[in-house]
């Protein structure tokens, strides 16, 4: 509790950081803010074409939407995912990009990583927006959804912190850290079902039928990525409209407050080593 | 001193370092390794203690390796000794860096919230000593370009005007005092005397005895990691100097000036 309070003491400090970063980033663009799109728009084309046109791959229409573009489709799982891996990144990273700052003045050192959090996740709002507006235009009727909408992405960004606080003092530890993830997120990501539909894994996972003569399946191994879990609901909101299934949100939740707790857990036991190892 | 107030009481601490000799520091040699890494133990500080009287300035001496810097970052909570406690009486800020975490993109104004904060003001605080710090600072012609245009006296300047104007009970300073030109260094010792008269304890770390001499009234000297002495600064400082006259001639000749 001490410890929540003494966080809860560095607001300031912690929206200062995120706002260096958030003024900081396109600071003497032409473009500015209009950069942070440009990355998932880039991969939103890619993905397009060569999954959608190249590929053949038809995601099942909105139910009850009735959207039935690749393009949308593909955005509601891709923009939760690409501020996953940013903060994952990025936040594994802030210890060692502010060593200087860690070894010259006292604060409390969480406010780092949590700053890339808030950072990203600005840029994630504005993304978010933007696929909002453009999800209406298509003819989907999001807008009642915008409230659990912003309620589960604060879920993915609590997910998301506890993972890059692991993260931020393994690198510290071992510098193969950020290399090896970076790695792993690629992995991930195709493990997720983004670019295709999970109605193609479940297809092949009904074809191989139990693992080794057990009643697990494919799918159920698939989904233990809690990444798929926040893919899908935030598809069923965005995409379908319709109200996620209860299991799928309890299992975000429960995997975003062990996430957490595991997090904080593990950065505050080291946190007091922290000058000495950078 | 034992019937005066205590800004700090520094009890018996030690801190270790552990020098590496093959760090596992990748993956690859932790697993090659096992779980040890082969490391000596360094001892910066053994079994210091002493007590800084409230409303002092007190000085820390001694020669290169002697431990003060551990000694001050231990004070400002950025290393943790291994054994023993340190007990502020009242709020420490550390001066041990000029311009702490200053984005060299954003503009003068914008990196005196961002710095005060980190040196845990609030921003009403930054707010109300705004017009001061930017006075103090004498860049207020410039406040609102990005700081990567500053002149470097410009920059540290500025940092320090911000340091100073943190107002803790217990300042604890390294050897950032000679930053600016003459005229600045005036200014902080102007500030830095207000700050006493107001009854501010002030813990701070040189090379210059005549700095220390000058504006230190207590001082603890440190040799190799241990406590040699500690006290009214003019005894404590002489014997560090004696002791340098001894110890040798290169280091000796340049102590016995400054006596």
């Amino acid at each position: 509790m001490g410890y929540l309070k003494e966080v809860f003491a560095s607001r300031e400090l912690l929206a200062n950081l995120t706002l260096r970063e958030v003024r900081g980033q396109y600071k003497r663009t032409i473009f500015g803010q209009l950069w942070s799109l440009a990355n998932p728009l880039a991969a939103m084309v890619v993905y397009t074409f060569v999954f959608s046109f190249i590929f053949r791959i038809q995601p099942d229409a909105g139910d009850p939407s009735g959207l039935n573009v690749f393009a949308l489709w593909l955005l509601c799982g891709l923009l939760p995912w690409t501020f996953f891996s940013n903060v994952i990144n990025s936040g594994m990273g802030s210890l060692l990009i502010n060593a200087g700052l860690v070894q010259k003045v006292y604060f409390s050192r969480i406010v780092l990583p949590l700053s890339y959090v808030g950072s990203i996740g600005f840029n994630w709002l504005f993304e978010m927006a933007v696929l909002v507006i453009a999800l209406s235009i298509a003819g989907a009727f999001v807008l009642p959804w915008i409230p659990l909408m912003l309620l589960t992405m604060v879920i993915l960004a609590i997910f998301a912190t506890g993972v890059a606080l692991m993260l931020s003092v393994a690198n510290v530890h071992f510098r193969d850290t950020q290399y090896f993830v970076s790695i792993l997120l690629q992995i991930w990501m195709y493990l997720t079902p983004i670019v295709y539909p999970i109605k193609l894994v479940a297809t092949q996972s009904d074809e191989i039928g139990g693992l080794f003569g057990s009643n697990i399946t494919l799918l159920d191994v698939y989904q233990i990525n809690p990444m798929e879990r926040f893919v899908s609901v935030f598809r069923q909101m965005l995409y379908d409209n319709r109200w996620p299934d209860p299991n799928d949100y309890l299992t975000i939740v429960i995997w975003a407050l062990v996430s957490l707790v595991v997090g904080v857990l593990v950065f505050r036991r080291s946190e007091k080593g922290l000058a000495e190892l950078l | 001193m034992t019937d005066q107030k205590l800004a700090v009481r520094v009890d018996d601490i030690s801190k270790r370092f552990r020098l590496y000799k093959e760090r596992n520091q990748t993956l690859k040699a932790t697993v090659m390794r096992g779980r040890r890494s082969v490391h000596e133990d360094f001892w910066a500080l053994r079994d210091v203690s002493f007590d800084v009287p409230e409303g002092s300035t007190f000085g820390l001496i001694g020669s290169n390796g002697s431990g003060k810097s551990t000694l001050l970052k231990c004070l400002a909570k950025i290393y943790y000794p291994e054994k023993g406690s340190i007990t502020p009486y009242g709020k420490v800020a550390a001066l041990l860096e000029v311009g702490s975490g200053f984005h060299p993109e954003l503009s003068g104004r914008e990196n005196i919230f961002l710095n005060g904060s980190i040196l845990g003001m609030s921003r009403k605080e930054i707010l109300s000593k705004y017009d001061e710090i930017v006075e103090f600072s004498g860049v207020s012609e410039f406040i609102d370009q990005p700081v990567k245009n500053y002149s470097s006296g410009m920059y540290v300047r500025l940092g320090f005007s911000i340091a100073i104007h943190v107002d803790p009970q217990i300042l604890v300073v390294d050897e950032v005092l000679a930053v600016g030109d003459a005229e600045f260094q005036d200014k902080c010792r102007r500030k830095f005397s207000e700050f006493r008269d107001k009854g501010r304890t002030v813990i701070l770390v040189s090379h210059s005895m005549e700095m220390v001499r000058e504006m230190c009234d207590h001082a603890a000297w440190l040799n190799k990691g241990q406590l040699v002495a500690s006290g009214e600064a003019d005894p404590t400082i002489q014997a560090y100097l004696d002791s340098l006259g001894e110890a040798g001639e290169r280091e000796g000749g340049h102590g016995g000036q400054a006596a």
